[in-house]
């Protein structure tokens, strides 16, 4: 009850990032250091030409002082964002699996070090357009005769950040219909109690 | 009027008598019954809700069944007594104590009544429900009240119509959340039941919803607008 309102329904969307930046990513360093232990693990050693794994906030980090090059994820490649679009775009009654961060991960990415990735400005419009699709189906799916009458909503699929940016309005609007199901027994109950 | 508040307050003292049971595991097999039913009960008053007590405040028109000595003020009249089918406006709180106890009744009032059922079969979206019950208030929590007091086909009936206007709103309501913001204001607005003119007939749950659906929204495109490592997090 004492949190903000905006934090109260879930993680926020920077929380998620916070999250993605724990995933392990490839980098290919520009300075020589033997292994170095943090509290999620030890990582390295670093030695320049062969690339190493390092949780996604050390690889920001670097990349942001110039010390490393980080090797895209193989999903966030033109060609396999192509795909992924096209198969998104047939599969008309689900949503495809994505890798949980998916979105978190590309955004970041982008952001930090687009001089790392291939054709970013290509990949930047490619992951757009893949939310758009998601974002419609969502809003199909839910205007849908009879979706809202159930007391529960599945929706497999989804990424933790596009449930998040639902959920407020989903468990609000559940709470009123709650209201207004037709009552059940109680009723005969509390008119017992009075005698 | 004495009988009615020890009424009143016997009824209060029931329902804490029942909360509290659960501590004592005594009498388990007789006592567990009447938790059952209050638990729910407690839950759906959303004690905490200040929506729910200004739901609460919306007047009623009851119609007494019996006499009532010195309660003729509420009537506005000069006499000290209150006949017996004097027809009262009273704040549901009130209305609501005394109606369970048969001391009072109502007609369906107005905002559920046929007229409005007819237009909300032929188009909910259209209906403007900010107006229906006082101003911008709360046409479903009302609702919901009114039929906890009903007989079982009435209240049946009102639940079923509020939830399919309910369930048929919803669409135009999700779209203007998700979209109201970027939406083009200057062209003008095409049918009844969509963008503004749905926005003006939206009662105050409804309100509530779409904000939560534009503040998610917002807080969504502040994230995709900003840059790693350059967060704003001034956000409101």
């Amino acid at each position: 009850m004492a949190l903000p309102k905006h934090l109260q329904h879930g993680l926020t969307p920077d929380e998620l990032t916070f999250l993605a930046e724990e995933e392990v990513i490839s980098i290919v360093p520009s300075f020589s250091m033997t292994k170095i232990r943090v509290l999620s693990g030890v990582y390295g050693p670093f030695v320049p030409p062969s690339s190493t794994s390092v949780p996604l906030w050390m690889a920001l980090s670097l990349k942001r002082k110039r010390k490393c090059r980080i090797v895209a994820p193989e999903w966030l490649q033109v060609e396999r964002l192509q795909a992924l679009l096209k198969e998104e775009k047939e599969n008309q009654d689900g949503f495809n699996k994505l890798p949980r961060r998916f979105i978190e991960t590309g955004k970041v990415l982008l952001d930090v070090a687009p001089d790392d990735l291939h054709l970013p400005a290509q990949l930047r419009s490619l992951l757009k357009d893949l939310r758009e699709v998601r974002q419609a189906k969502i809003r199909l799916g839910l205007q849908s005769e009879g979706v809202m009458q159930g007391s529960y909503l599945q929706m497999n699929g989804l990424t933790p950040l596009e449930l998040m940016e639902l959920k407020p309005f989903l468990v609000k609007a559940m709470g009123v219909l709650q209201t207004l199901e037709p009552r059940k027994e109680e009723r005969d109950g509390y008119g017992a109690s009075q005698t | 009027m004495p009988a009615l508040r020890e009424v009143a307050f016997s009824r209060a003292k029931d329902a804490t008598a029942e909360v509290f049971v659960p501590s004592s595991l005594d009498n388990e097999q007789e006592e567990l019954a009447p938790l059952r039913i209050a638990a729910p009960e407690m839950a759906d008053e959303d004690y905490y809700s200040l929506q729910s007590i200004l739901a609460d405040n919306h007047k009623l028109t009851c119609s007494f069944t019996l006499a009532v000595e010195g309660l003729g003020y509420l009537e506005g009249g000069t006499d000290a007594d209150l006949q017996e089918n004097a027809k009262v406006e009273l704040p549901f709180w009130l209305a609501q104590t005394l109606s369970i106890n048969e001391f009072t009744t109502f007609p369906l009032p107005q905002p559920y009544s046929p007229r409005v059922r007819a237009a909300l079969n032929a188009s909910a979206p259209s209906v403007k429900l900010s107006n229906q019950v006082g101003s911008n208030g709360w046409w479903y929590r009302w609702g919901s009240k009114i039929a906890d007091v009903l007989d079982d086909r009435p209240q049946a009936d009102l639940l079923k119509i509020m939830f399919r206007a309910f369930v048929a709103r919803l669409p135009p309501l999700q779209d203007l959340s998700a979209h109201h913001a970027s939406s083009d204001h200057s062209v003008p607005e095409s049918g009844a039941g969509t963008g503004e003119n749905f926005r003006e007939g939206m009662e105050g749950d409804e309100r509530e919803l779409f904000r939560i659906g534009q503040d998610s929204g917002q807080m969504i495109k502040a994230w995709y607008d900003s840059t790693w490592g350059q967060r704003a997090f001034a956000r409101r």
